[in-house]
């Protein structure tokens, strides 16, 4: 089975794509703050902006990345029937990105060009 | 006291089961080496590993009430009753308490655990500043006693391919040596999915190293210096 990302890279990745996430939701909070209750026009116009959409794509890319490198650090750790884990695998990538794909359509349904 | 100890036969027993002792007069200070060797003298089929009495020679590692440690430093009035002994976890039992280490040599083996230098050799010693001295402090005290890699759940799930704690704080020992030269070359034989990276953070190995010493922080400065190498 080839690891594209593995060792040194992969835990590297891992730590940065949080650090994006923790300093993602710190600002995306503190931006909205003010604006407290959040109305629905609000919440629609802040997606049609281009830097957001593209902020929270860049999100939810470090998300699925991430979560990519934890379940397979669970495969690697707990399952070493070569068959079970690279079906797993497979199915597990599959899905990460079919949620990447729906994420990306949805945020780009709203976005102004 | 009640003691429970585990006991095996190869040529009798289809698994390790726990056997129960009793000790009556326990001097103040009395260590469970002592104690088992008390208990050998009662029932002499049993048998467990040890030799220096005093935390030096690292082969009396065991698993006392569920945690890994040395018993020839574990006081028995630290313990509560009935006082469980079993053999260190993830090892292959030989008998009774005593394990076959097999795997854990070959790992510390694999990290070169000596120095590699490329110049030639000099006429006198290599020779090395009180300072840099210094750094091989909390690493060099390592009696690869093994309570650590046993006491890593990466290392039962993984133990042909992960290093475990023991090998890997002396894979730093010799990475935080100013008189090696092999850097590059022993950083990029622990990069890759298992060897290191198997590591979770997890501290069992900390928590248990009866010397005191921290492999979880040696296997950090790994990856900072991995990560150094990289940029
Ligand atoms: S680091 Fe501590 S627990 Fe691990 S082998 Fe060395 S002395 Fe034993
Ligand atoms: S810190 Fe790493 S090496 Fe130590 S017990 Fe945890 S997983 Fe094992
Ligand atoms: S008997 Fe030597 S370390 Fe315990």
């Amino acid at each position: 089975m080839s690891w594209r990302a593995h060792g040194m890279r992969a835990w590297l990745l891992q730590r940065l794509s949080a650090l994006y996430m923790l300093l993602f939701a710190i600002s995306f909070l503190l931006y909205i703050a003010p604006n407290l209750p959040i109305t629905y026009e609000y919440w629609s116009d802040l997606f049609t902006r281009p830097s957001i959409a593209v902020a929270t794509l860049v999100f939810f890319a470090a998300l699925l990345y991430h979560a990519w490198i934890g379940i397979r650090d669970i495969i690697v750790d707990y399952i070493h029937d070569t068959t079970l884990r690279f079906t797993l695998w497979v199915l597990v990538t599959l899905f990460l990105i079919g949620l990447g794909i729906w994420v990306a359509l949805i945020v780009l349904s709203v976005v102004a060009v | 006291m009640r003691f429970q100890v585990q006991r095996y036969n190869p040529e009798t027993d289809k698994l390790p089961y726990l056997k129960e002792y009793e000790l009556n007069t326990i001097p103040t200070g009395m260590m469970l080496r002592d104690a088992l060797l008390q208990i050998k003298a009662q029932d002499e089929s049993f048998t467990f590993r040890h030799s220096c009495g005093e935390g030096v020679c690292g082969s009396d590692a065991m698993n006392i009430n569920g945690s890994n440690a040395l018993a020839c430093l574990t006081p028995l009035s630290t313990l509560s009753q009935p006082i469980v002994v079993r053999s260190v976890p993830g090892m292959p039992i030989i008998r009774d308490l005593v394990v076959d280490m097999s795997q854990f040599y070959h790992h510390y083996r694999a990290i070169k655990p000596y120095l590699i230098v490329h110049d030639p050799m000099p006429e006198v010693e290599l020779l090395q500043s009180p300072e840099d001295r210094d750094k091989l402090d909390g690493l060099y005290e390592c009696i690869l006693c093994g309570c650590c890699t046993t006491a890593c759940p990466s290392f039962w799930w993984n133990p042909d391919k992960f290093r475990g704690p023991a090998a890997l704080l002396q894979a730093y020992r010799f990475l935080a040596d100013s008189r090696d030269q092999a850097t590059n070359q022993r950083l990029q034989e622990l990069d890759g999915p298992y060897r290191m990276f198997r590591c979770h953070t997890i501290m069992n190995c900390t928590s248990v190293c009866p010397k005191g010493l921290n492999p979880s922080a040696a296997i950090h400065k790994i990856k900072e210096l991995m990560l150094k190498e990289m940029i």
